[in-house]
């Protein structure tokens, strides 16, 4: 037996998300097992399902925000700082 | 992405913060201990509930009642299925070793299947009373559960435990609309789960809880006995039916319900299989175990 991740898709805009995980023998198998224990209720309209030996996970810390690259987060600063002295200066008038 | 944590100390710190534990970090071994005896519990209830649910299939009045209770029994089936493959997953014993420790009668499940549904009326003062009280339950450990598997399952679990209160709720009401020998069926029924049921929250909860700190439970038990006596008392009285306790009274000034003292004996027996339907009980479970091993020698064959 193998273990299969089970993803469910909603309609729309909604992406991918992890529904829980299920016990089958094969791929065929694990579809239909998961539609019966994941999906009675329309909770998805699309649906994978992975092998749990196939998933790749990342290190610890792998993908943690990079903090010494704050070009990335663009925080408006400069801008906003700008418009307010226009402001300041209109209402000075 | 495995987490450890220096110290028991640094791990409820982490937790004190909201923090979410996930099966591949490395978990205090009291914490995945105490979390999966939670889950194994949950688990086994849910396949006990799921199987005299199923009893019922054929002997439900009518072919809409029957409809629900197959979908009931598929729910709850499914819900111990979920269950069990989280609580595989801690690594702590596999789903085969459960099922044998639970047809031995070595691990727990809810006090009310320790007790025998001798009639619809039971039935139905199952789906409305216990099925309220296991959701009130549910609802609590799921706001605030720091371990992220049994969180979003819980989810699930209570969005279908929904349907089977909403399927009590009727079935209450087709009962208190129809004969006076079905009322007096139900009435028997409530006498005799009611205090099951409320005993289902278990005994007030002890200052120095574990499950209460590691944010397995976030409420204590007798605040959720309470609610759901709020919520029953009016709704039963309501359909013109009694509560079998002589020691009810309404608290006017607080307008809260004050029951009677509870008995905790008849727990106390069913958390050692000494319940008045715990042996037939397991040894049902267990035999409709082996009766459904052909599917599992039938799978394994095809994974081979
Ligand atoms: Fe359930
Ligand atoms: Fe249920």
């Amino acid at each position: 037996m193998r273990i299969y991740e089970v993803f469910l898709k909603a309609d729309g805009k909604e992406e991918f998300r992890h529904a829980g995980s299920i016990e089958a023998p094969t791929d065929e198998l694990a579809l239909v097992l998961a539609r019966e224990n994941y999906a009675r209720r329309a909770e998805g309209t699309r649906m994978w399902v992975v092998d749990r030996k196939n998933i790749c996970v990342s290190e610890e810390g792998f993908i943690d925000a990079n903090l010494n690259k704050s070009h990335r987060h663009n925080d408006g600063e400069r801008v906003a700082k700008w418009r307010k002295s226009q402001r300041n200066k209109k209402s000075d008038d | 992405m495995k987490r450890s944590w220096a110290s028991l100390e640094e791990f409820e710190k982490f937790l004190d913060h909201g923090g979410i534990v996930e099966p591949v970090d490395d978990m205090p071994r009291e914490y995945r201990q105490a979390v999966f005896d939670f889950i194994e519990m949950h688990a086994n209830s849910e396949l006990m509930g799921g199987l005299t649910e199923r009893d019922w299939i054929p002997k439900a009045p009518g072919l809409r009642h029957k409809m629900s209770v197959i979908a009931k029994t598929q729910d709850e089936i499914g819900h111990a299925h979920l269950l069990y493959m989280i609580a595989a997953d801690l690594k702590i014993k596999t789903r085969e070793e459960m099922m044998q420790d639970l047809f031995a009668g070595k691990s727990k499940f809810h006090n009310v299947f320790h007790y025998r549904a001798k009639t619809w009326g039971d039935q139905v003062a199952i789906a409305f009373l216990v099925d309220a009280a296991a959701l009130v339950s549910q609802q609590a450990v799921f706001k605030n559960c720091s371990y992220g598997p049994y969180k979003r399952i819980l989810r699930r679990i209570i969005a279908e435990e929904g349907f089977h209160l909403r399927f009590g709720e009727e079935s209450v009401l087709r009962i208190a609309e129809g004969t006076e020998v079905q009322r007096s069926m139900f009435q028997e029924s409530i006498n005799d789960w009611w205090w099951p049921a409320l005993q289902l929250f278990g005994p007030d909860s002890k200052p120095n809880d574990l499950l209460l700190r590691w944010y397995i439970k976030s409420e204590r038990n007798e605040i959720l006995r309470d609610r759901w006596i709020q919520k029953f008392v009016p709704l039963l009285q309501g359909y013109g039916f009694t509560i079998p306790d002589s020691g009810l009274r309404r608290n006017k000034e607080k307008d809260r319900w004050e029951i009677g003292p509870i008995d905790w004996e008849p727990l106390k027996q069913t958390m050692v299989m000494g319940g008045p339907d715990s042996a037939r009980r397991i040894s049902e479970a267990s035999d409709s175990w082996k009766k459904t091993g052909w599917v599992r020698e039938a799978l394994e064959k095809v994974s081979a």
